[in-house]
C-alpha cells in the first residue's frame, strides 16, 4: 500500500516554514492516509533514536589556550617594538654615550649656542685668540673703570672739602659772633660794674662829705661854746 | 536575534570574542569551553572515532582563532563557527575516509567497534551503559553516505533549519529537504535490517 503524496509530503513534514493552512492539510491527510502516517511514525522513530544520543565530554586538551597566549604575547611584543616610549630611556643613554665618545661640548654666548665635537687644534687656536681677545677686552674694560672710579673719587673729594670747608666756614662765623656776644656782655658788665662801683663811691663821697659837715659842725660848735 | 537563542547567550559570545580579540586567553578559553563539547561531538558523529573527532575538533578552533577578527557579528557565531566546521569536516573527508563501514548491502555483519581505528583510545564506559545508545547511533549514521550524514547532523542534532543548511552547504532549500527525507528513509531500513536500534 502506497500513496504518491508521501515523498513531497514527509518532505515537507520536516521544513520549519510550513503555513499553518499546509500544517492542517498534512494533518488531514496524515489522519486518512495509512501509508503516509505509517512511514512519517517510522521516520519519526528514527529522528527519536538519533536524538538518543548523549553528548560525551571532549578529551582533556590545551583548548588551544598555549598557542594563543604565544601569539597575543608575540603580537604584544611586536607591537611593542615599535612603541618609541619603551625605547625613550634606552635612546637617551645612547645619545649620553655618543656625547661623551665625541667629546661634545655645547656653548651658549652672546652669539648663541654652538655645539663643537672633539677637541681639534684649529679650535684650541681660536680658543687661544679668543682668550687674549677677551683678555684684552677685559683690561680695557677694568681701565676704564679705574678712571671712572678715579673721577667719581675726585670728585667726591671735591664735595668732601667744599663740605668742609662750608662747615667750618660756619663754624668761625659762629664762634667769632659768641666771641662778640661775649665781649659785648662782659663791657655790658663791666659798665654795670663801673656804675656801681661809681654810685657806691660817689655815696662814699657823699659820707665822708656828710661826716666832714658833721664834723665841721662839731668843730664850729665846740668853737662857739668854749 | 536569531531565532530560540538566549540574548544573554549571544551577548556573551560576542562579549568573549572581544575580550578575546584583545587578548584575554581566559576568554578564548571560556569560548572554547563553550562549543567544545558541540564541536567534539560533531565530530564524533561524522567521522566515527574520537581520534578524528578531536583532530577536527582541533582544526575547527585553529580556524575559528585564525578568524576570529573577521567575525562582524551580523550572524549567530554557532553558524559561524558551523560553517567552518562544515568546511574542516569537508577538507577531512577528503584527506580519510570517515566511517570505513561498507553499506549493509554487502551483506557483512559488521561491528561498530570494529571499524574504529586501532590507535583510537577509547574508555571503558564507551562501550558500557549509555554509550552503548552513542555507538548504535554511530553505526547507523556510518552507513549512509557524508552529504546526507551531515544533513541528518545539521538538522536533527544541530536544530538548524533547511535555509540555514543550505545556505551552510552551498544547496537549495528543496535539494536539502530532498537529502534530509532520503537520509531519514535510509536509516530507517538500516535500522529495520539491522533491528540495531530498540523500538519504542
Amino acid at each position: 500500500m502506497s500513496c504518491p503524496k508521501t515523498e513531497h509530503l514527509l518532505k515537507e513534514y520536516f521544513a520549519d516554514d510550513l503555513s499553518q493552512l499546509a500544517k492542517s492539510e498534512m494533518e488531514k491527510h496524515l489522519h486518512e492516509c495509512v501509508a503516509c502516517n505509517e512511514e512519517l511514525e517510522s521516520l519519526l522513530l528514527v529522528q527519536s533514536n538519533l536524538h538518543r544520543w548523549q553528548d560525551r565530554q571532549a578529551p582533556h586538551w590545551d583548548r588551544g589556550v598555549e598557542l594563543f597566549r604565544r601569539e597575543h604575547r608575540l603580537t604584544e611584543d611586536r607591537s611593542s617594538v615599535f612603541n618609541i616610549w619603551q625605547w625613550l630611556p634606552t635612546s637617551v643613554s645612547l645619545a649620553m654615550l655618543l656625547l661623551v665618545i665625541f667629546n661634545t661640548s655645547f656653548e651658549a654666548g652672546e652669539q648663541g649656542v654652538s655645539i663643537s665635537f672633539g677637541k681639534s687644534a684649529n679650535a684650541g687656536a681660536n680658543s687661544m685668540d679668543q682668550l687674549a681677545e677677551f683678555r684684552r677686552a677685559q683690561q680695557e674694560e677694568f681701565s676704564e673703570f679705574m678712571i671712572r672710579v678715579e673721577n667719581r673719587q675726585d670728585q667726591n673729594n671735591l664735595l668732601l672739602m667744599q663740605a668742609v670747608f662750608d662747615q667750618t666756614q660756619q663754624t668761625t662765623a659762629e664762634n667769632l659772633e659768641r666771641i662778640y656776644a661775649f665781649f659785648e656782655e662782659q663791657r655790658l658788665q663791666d659798665l654795670q660794674d663801673m656804675r656801681v662801683g661809681y654810685q657806691e663811691l660817689v655815696n662814699n663821697d657823699y659820707e665822708t662829705i656828710r661826716s666832714l659837715e658833721q664834723l665841721a659842725q662839731f668843730v664850729s660848735f665846740n668853737d662857739v661854746a668854749p | 536575534m536569531p531565532d530560540g537563542v538566549p540574548m544573554s547567550l549571544i551577548d556573551e559570545d560576542e562579549a568573549l570574542i572581544a575580550a578575546a580579540l584583545k587578548g584575554s586567553s581566559y576568554a578564548w578559553e571560556k569560548l572554547v569551553k563553550r562549543y567544545e563539547t558541540r564541536l567534539y561531538n560533531h565530530g564524533l558523529r561524522l567521522t566515527g572515532n574520537p581520534t578524528d573527532a578531536m583532530d577536527l575538533m582541533q582544526e575547527v578552533f585553529l580556524g575559528v582563532y585564525r578568524n576570529l577578527h573577521r567575525f562582524r557579528g551580523d550572524a549567530k557565531f554557532s553558524s559561524w563557527i558551523f560553517r567552518i566546521a562544515h568546511n574542516k569536516s569537508v577538507d577531512m573527508s577528503r584527506r580519510k575516509r570517515f566511517m570505513t563501514v561498507q553499506s549493509r548491502s554487502d551483506e557483512d555483519e559488521v561491528d561498530f567497534l570494529d571499524t574504529l581505528p586501532a590507535s583510537s583510545k577509547f574508555e571503558p564506559e564507551m562501550v558500557l551503559g549509555q554509550s552503548q545508545l552513542n555507538a548504535k547511533v554511530l553505526s547507523m549514521l556510518a552507513q549512509i553516505p557524508l552529504d546526507q550524514r551531515l544533513i541528518v547532523e545539521y538538522k536533527v542534532f544541530q536544530s538548524l533549519t533547511f535555509e540555514e543548511i543550505a545556505e551552510l552547504q552551498d544547496l537549495s532549500v528543496n535539494t536539502a529537504k530532498t537529502r534530509f527525507y532520503a537520509a531519514l528513509k535510509k536509516l530507517k531500513v538500516i535500522s529495520e535490517e539491522a533491528n540495531v536500534l530498540p523500538q519504542n
